[in-house]
């Protein structure tokens, strides 16, 4: 029989993997690079006639102890996360170590090295080896899956939680993945030396590699494009082992050479793991940079320079400067990410910076973090953040009998998943300043998963609502408004409202005021903007050339054109929702946003 | 590992801007390879930005273990906006084919002495004229991979291109893509730099 094969991603190949091994039941929190291990699970689930339980969750801990509960009645389950969400889960995750399970447990914790898109490059590992957690570290999308199927059956046998780290270089991986039906994957666990015919162990090399996940992939295609391949062995690490135990071969094996570097991602874990005795290189030696990670270059500008001081490589690769040189001359776009052409989210941060220019913005996590350069966002620490941080902020300040504005925004998505005791605590406390939900009706930043709000379960299927305003009447808040940011008038004279009512004499009964900015994402209504009434060229052809839009508004369809002096719009990015017209001092609609101003200060 | 002989291991870097198909673009090159028996990795970069923000999707075909580049590797760049071929052309090796999807006739001069020292084969095609004229000017991808395959580099010949991407749509938007692969096939697109062998 031909062996089947398909082209998918890590972090379908993770869900294949969870799938063929027989898993009940799925939860997760979307993060990149994590999003896709559900969808890939409800696939899968649905081509395999599986009545798999697949769900979003609230949060990670949600996540996690919903899965928990599943293993410790006796099924198969599975909770996927970002490393940050890890954080979230800590608490049950520490305490379930000590409880017998019998079912299984795999937690799929995606570290995101550089960072690409988080606040940290937290390695998953540290944390796991650390509380002698089983951890696996797979290298390609093909052994995602085989090390998925593996931790299932792993923790199932073993009675303990399992963690699966991914990167986002093996998540968002493409490769063909064999295909097995339910149960009968053949998993090669590949781990332990690799050494070369030519080289009898610990003789004839005095250079060699440990590497575990994507850094080993990359270091066995860097020692084949210079030629070591039968110079240089490497010991692949797949299971890392924990603080407290020694693996004997892999000891065996560092001690066979003069020199051995170690490549991992991102934190120094294996590294941290073996004895030293002067011979090890890595993060901390500095021939690996301490943190960020390791590309094709770091890797091979590594290994270069130790083959080199060992008499292996005469000749090591030196960049073409003039490349540099001639890009030097060359002007093309830099492309920071931006808030998309007609987010909801750049009206209202527009809206919050034209009306407080000098308030504080605490702020926090998901697409909305954007707006710090809009000089609408000041803090970013963690999810549910941006509450708290007003909290303390207004704190403070009241004490020495300061008020200024206080401008915290959060999403709707992030409302759900780490706002609710945050906000409680604020309005318990009487805390006053103003939050701006930022409702876009979907978690955007990871791919348009539906929120408690959004009456959608996470196969599509109808699910009940939650409404944010519900929510917050019944903490007993009393300022509460309803907002479309792309009504800018109205957000700047809600905005104004709010801060009158937060300044009102008298302790008991202010608290803080929490206008829902409501306009669909975007991305997730695909509207025709030839249907739309506002034309571009409106902007255009009053335009004097003040670059006040550029500055303040950063619509990534807006630029301008050098030899007219004045704005041009990106026909192809342009949604013409029209609310760049607020933000232009010479139209008539920034004159009226203006004149709001005016009335209200 | 499986590898055909005779052919030579590719490496190959897509570069464009969010929406704008980059990393269908090399699904259909991996769909193609992988059809053709040979092995092949690709790695997607997604920025913090959905749309508008640079993404890089890495194709290596033949006997790697990692789908990353590295510098001054990569056998072809395409460049699927012209501003991404500058903030790529390092990856590109010393000999290298890159196509760049642009209305111009020339790139910006200053980059045209290391053209000839690092003897670069570049070709220049107004991807987004021809894709508008088949319908949608989202189908940019689609003419770009259509004029790549016109070179018949390693599996990527216009046949099984065509035939992956037949397999790969459907309805309406099978019809424009296949319309754009071919209008990017039959394009003689503008060669700027003859190196000498």
């Amino acid at each position: 029989m031909k062996r089947q094969r398909e082209v998918m991603i890590g972090n379908f190949a993770i869900a294949r993997g969870l799938v063929e091994a027989g898993i009940e039941l799925a939860a997760a929190y979307p993060g990149t690079p994590s999003s896709e291990i559900i969808p890939g699970v409800i696939t899968f689930s649905r081509r395999e006639n599986r009545d798999i339980h697949a769900e979003w969750s609230t949060n990670e801990r949600c996540a996690f102890e919903v899965a928990y509960g599943a293993s410790y009645i006796g099924k198969k389950a599975a909770c996927m996360m970002k490393q940050v969400g890890l954080n979230v889960a800590f608490p049950s995750l520490i305490h379930s170590l000590e409880k017998p399970i019998r079912g299984g447990l795999v937690i799929i914790s995606c570290d995101d090295p550089g960072p690409q898109s988080s606040q940290t490059e937290q390695d998953t590992r540290l944390i796991a080896t650390l509380f002698n957690i089983p951890v696996f570290d797979p290298a390609s999308p093909k052994e995602a899956a085989d090390l998925a199927y593996y931790s299932v059956n792993y923790s199932y046998e073993h009675k303990t939680p399992v963690i699966l780290r991914s990167t986002h270089r093996v998540s968002h991986a493409r490769e063909d993945v064999p295909i097995y039906p339910i149960g009968k994957r053949r998993v090669k666990f590949s781990e332990g030396p690799e050494h070369p015919a030519e080289i009898k162990p610990g003789e004839d090399s005095p250079l060699a590699i440990v590497a575990s996940g994507m850094s080993y992939s990359i270091a066995r295609d860097v020692i084949k494009g210079l030629g070591l391949e039968k110079r240089i062995p490497i010991y692949k690490v797949t299971k890392i082992p924990g603080v407290k135990s020694t693996d004997p071969n892999l000891t065996d094996f560092v001690n066979g050479y003069k020199r051995v570097l170690v490549l991992e991602e991102t934190d120094s874990v294996i590294e941290a793991i073996l004895k030293d005795g002067g011979k090890i290189s890595g993060r901390r030696d500095g021939v690996i940079p301490r943190e960020g990670e390791i590309t094709y270059d770091v890797a091979r500008y590594a290994i270069e320079g130790l083959a080199k001081r060992y008499g292996l490589l005469k000749k090591t690769f030196s960049p073409d400067e003039n490349i540099e040189r001639a890009l030097k001359g060359i002007s093309f776009p830099h492309r920071p990410p931006k808030l998309c052409a007609g987010c909801p989210h750049r009206a209202s941060f527009y809206a919050m910076n034209f009306t407080y220019r000098d308030a504080l913005f605490p702020g926090d996590i998901g697409c909305y973090t954007l707006g710090t350069t809009m000089g609408a966002v000041d803090t970013c620490l963690d999810m549910g953040g941006g509450i708290t941080l007003a909290s303390g902020f207004y704190d403070a300040f009241s004490q020495d009998g300061l008020y200024p504005p206080i401008l915290a925004s959060i999403g709707d998505s992030t409302f759900f998943h780490a706002c609710l005791e945050p906000l409680y605590d604020a309005v318990k406390k009487r805390k006053r300043f103003i939050l701006v939900i930022m409702d876009n009706g979907t978690t955007a930043m990871t791919g348009m998963q539906p929120t408690p709000q959004s009456g959608m379960a996470a196969n599509g299927t109808p699910a009940n609502s939650i409404p944010i305003e519900g929510v917050l009447t019944g903490f007993g808040i009393d300022f509460i408004r309803v907002v479309d940011p792309y009504d800018m008038p109205g957000m700047v004279k809600t905005l104004i409202e709010a801060y009158e009512y937060i300044k009102k004499p008298g302790k008991e009964s202010i608290g803080p005021a929490v206008i829902i900015g409501r306009h669909p994402c975007i991305l997730a209504i695909k509207e025709d903007p030839s249907k739309k009434a506002f034309h571009p060229l409106e902007l255009e052809e009053g335009c004097i050339g003040c670059k006040h839009c550029i500055r303040k508004f950063e619509c990534p369809a807006i630029l301008f054109d050098e030899e007219k002096k004045r704005i041009k719009i990106d026909m192809g990015l342009c949604v013409r929702c029209g609310i760049c017209l607020y933000a232009c001092p010479s139209h008539s609609k920034g004159k009226e946003l203006s004149a709001l101003l005016k009335k209200g200060g | 590992m499986r590898r055909k002989k005779g052919h030579q291991d590719l490496q190959i870097v897509c570069a464009g801007i969010g929406g704008r198909g980059v990393l269908l673009a090399s699904t259909i090159l991996i769909e193609t390879a992988i059809s053709r028996g040979f092995h092949c990795l690709t790695s997607d970069e997604y920025g913090m930005s959905q749309r508008g923000g640079s993404v890089i999707s890495m194709v290596k075909v033949g006997d790697f273990n990692s789908p990353l580049i590295g510098r001054e590797e990569a056998d072809v760049l395409l460049s699927f906006e012209e501003s991404e071929f500058y903030r790529n052309i390092h990856f590109l090796k010393r000999g290298g084919l890159a196509i760049v999807n642009t209305e111009k006739t020339s790139l910006q001069k200053e980059i045209e002495g290391i053209l000839s020292t690092r003897q670069l084969k570049i070709f220049l095609v107004d991807c987004d004229r021809l894709a508008f004229a088949c319908g949608t000017i989202k189908a940019s991808n689609m003419v770009l991979l259509g004029f790549f395959s016109r070179q018949s580099v390693g599996p990527f010949t216009y046949e099984k291109m065509r035939e992956t991407v037949t397999a790969d749509s459907k309805g309406r938007s099978n019809e424009v893509n296949i319309k754009a692969l071919d209008a990017g096939y039959k394009e003689h697109g503008l060669l700027l730099n003859t190196p000498s062998p």
